[in-house]
């Protein structure tokens, strides 16, 4: 891409952002995903492969569709209530269409099914910004409006999510795919907890956050799109290999790494709660989860494959690691003892 | 499609009752003929006449209905099942470690029904194609005459050619599946021609209409000897082609969603063919490193 075209479209992104994370009227918090829905599609549909484009396409669809929903939403609350501000969405039926607009924006099951085939028809680098930054300004949008949502819907939602982000993760062989799902399984959890504890929410989202962008970055770095490659990138990068290992584990909610704090937290606020039930079932079902990161890291890092590798790309390797990966393998790994400190904080 | 039928013939039929010269302009065109006006009234030779719509085809038997059903739930039992296993039913170890693949191997009338053939018939042409099981029912043989003649519509300007593809991959309720070849850089076919160059072609089956007509293509050159040839052929090899016509923007084939595989014969070279196929696999050559073939450099 030229570079015109690159700075164009990353200060979109980081518009769009900023103008739904610091909305109080419902047509900027519209036009702020929006804005990132168009500035996206350029960077999904970079390489002209047939599948990016179809990628593109499923991407811009759903997320208009989300939009106009979230719109409408605003608009029959603005009908009911006489008023554009966002924290005041008092109208049920606009809850009700909000939290399916912001289901359908995060991939939420049952609106999940465009998700996976978009991460996998795009690059690296715009499948880890599909599933961290454009899952920021809606999980804000949810956040500025917890106290009106349906406890119940958001419940049904999250459980819906972890089951099915598990499940359908156990069998994928495609790296992007496997981190879709993984994305699936992790936002259920942040709606299990949003309307309880609004900042526990934010929390969960920024370590699910720190730990997919270093899996990404590590990826990048080797260039795996296919659990093969990745079985046999151990040649090429020794100890970036067992530190996408512990990643891994830290992503499936592993003491004592990083992972395992918003588990817990969720299921301390859940019980808080008296969700007990759905607190059983949420961690239950992260097993699946866990069975399939567990896979990955032991296929990766602890067996030694009989060939080794003919990836052409792997051939040109000449750079060290990237500082940034490394920061944010520490980070992910090894925050867990700095929980007293995030508690007293939030 | 049917309602359309029936929305344009209830159209004609109204437009017949009522006289009013205003709406004749506006649905003049609609009204005259509406079954000839939704595709041209030339009908190719080899394509079937029109006999029945295909909604009085369906049959409402209550007893075919039960069994397939039960068919269809044994499927999906079946395919949880393998989902429980590992990816397409095999350990996650097998797919690892697997470097060879047969996909498809010719040793039972099942295995032919697994095919479809056609010919340059369906366009009205001369050409003939028939699928038999070769002798010992060891291979598939197919086999035929190709003919060149033009049809004499007035629009076909080449004819020629004949065709065998593979049914694509269908699960319970009709679901469409797709084979992952993404572990694999080679197409390994073991054949006996007689000689004639053939067209293998890989089709993705893509979401959007607009690319259903994208096909990746190469060729296999058969020797014609009394000898079984075993012919491998790089996935870097494929280049992209469209409705027939090769693109101009070329792009590697992404294995991991492949719908069928097809076999053509279009040398412009009239006479008898023959093919016999011992299987066809996959291969991980790991003396291949070439990514892609054609147009590598950087596009901006």
């Amino acid at each position: 891409m030229s570079p015109h075209t690159k700075l164009l479209t990353s200060l979109s992104l980081t518009l769009g952002t900023t103008i739904t994370i610091s909305s109080t009227h419902w047509l900027m918090a519209w036009a702020g995903p929006e804005l990132n829905t168009l500035a996206i599609i350029p960077y999904t549909s970079k390489s002209h492969h047939p599948r990016s484009i179809e990628a593109a396409i499923k991407y811009f669809l759903v997320q208009a569709t989300a939009s106009t929903l979230l719109l409408f939403s605003s608009m029959t609350n603005a009908w009911a209530t006489g008023q554009w501000d966002i924290t005041q969405l008092t109208h049920p039926t606009s809850s009700l269409l909000l939290t399916v607009a912001i289901a359908m924006k995060l991939g939420l099951v049952p609106f999940h099914f465009w998700f996976p085939e978009v991460m996998q028809g795009s690059p690296l680098i715009t499948a880890m910004l599909l599933s961290t930054m454009m899952k920021f300004p809606p999980t804000i949008l949810l956040l500025m409006t917890s106290h009106s949502l349906n406890p119940t819907l958001l419940t049904i939602l999250a459980v819906a999510s972890v089951t099915i982000g598990g499940w359908m993760g156990l069998n994928q062989t495609q790296l992007r795919k496997i981190l879709a799902f993984s994305s699936i399984a992790h936002l259920g959890w942040l709606a299990a907890v949003i309307i309880y504890s609004p900042k526990l929410a934010l929390l969960i989202f920024y370590l699910y956050t720190l730990m997919t962008i270093t899996v990404f970055l590590t990826l990048n770095s080797t260039k795996a799109l296919k659990l093969p490659t990745l079985m046999t990138s151990w040649t090429k990068n020794l100890s970036l290999n067992a530190i996408l290992m512990l990643t891994l584990l830290s992503l499936a909610g592993l003491p004592p790494l990083t992972g395992f704090l918003p588990k817990w937290l969720t299921i301390q606020e859940l019980t808080k709660q008296e969700m007990a039930a759905t607190a059983t079932a949420l961690a239950i079902l992260s097993l699946l989860g866990l069975f399939f990161y567990l896979r990955l890291a032991y296929y990766s890092t602890i067996t030694l494959p009989p060939n080794s590798t003919n990836h052409m790309k792997h051939w040109h390797f000449t750079k060290p690691t990237n500082t940034t990966t490394a920061i944010l393998a520490t980070l992910s790994m090894l925050t867990l003892p700095l929980s007293p400190l995030i508690l007293a904080i939030t | 499609m049917a309602l359309t039928v029936t929305l344009l013939n209830s159209a004609y039929l109204c437009g017949r009752c009522c006289s009013h010269k205003v709406l004749h302009p506006l649905l003049g065109p609609l009204l005259n003929d509406s079954m000839s006006k939704l595709y041209s009234s030339y009908r190719r030779p080899g394509s079937q006449p029109e006999k029945k719509p295909s909604w009085e085809n369906t049959d409402f038997s209550f007893k075919k209905g039960i069994n397939f059903l039960k068919s269809q739930l044994n499927m999906l039992k079946e395919e949880t099942k393998d989902y429980l296993i590992g990816p397409g039913g095999y350990p996650l170890s097998q797919y690892l470690l697997e470097q060879t693949k047969v996909l498809w191997e010719f040793r039972s009338q099942e295995d032919l029904n697994k095919w479809v053939i056609s010919s340059d018939v369906e366009i009205g042409g001369k050409s003939e194609v028939y699928l038999k099981l070769g002798r010992n029912n060891q291979a598939a043989l197919l086999y035929g005459t190709l003919n060149t003649e033009v049809p004499r519509d007035g629009e076909t300007k080449y004819s020629g050619y004949c065709s065998m593809r593979a049914k694509p991959p269908v699960g319970s309720f009709a679901r469409k599946k797709y084979y992952d070849w993404s572990n694999f850089n080679s197409l390994y076919l073991r054949v006996r021609g007689d000689g004639r160059p053939w067209m293998v072609n890989i089709y993705t089956d893509p979401y959007f209409s607009h690319q259903k007509d994208d096909l990746y293509s190469y060729f296999m050159f058969t020797r014609g000897g009394p000898y079984w040839e075993e012919i491998k052929i790089p996935f870097s090899k494929f280049f992209l082609s469209s409705r027939g016509r090769v693109q101009d923007q070329q792009h590697p084939v992404w294995l991991d969603k492949i719908s069928t595989l097809g076999f053509t014969i279009g040398d412009k070279v009239d006479g008898p063919f023959q093919l016999e196929i011992d299987f066809i696999g996959l291969l991980n050559d790991r003396a291949h490193t070439e990514e892609f073939a054609y147009e590598t450099y950087e596009k901006v």
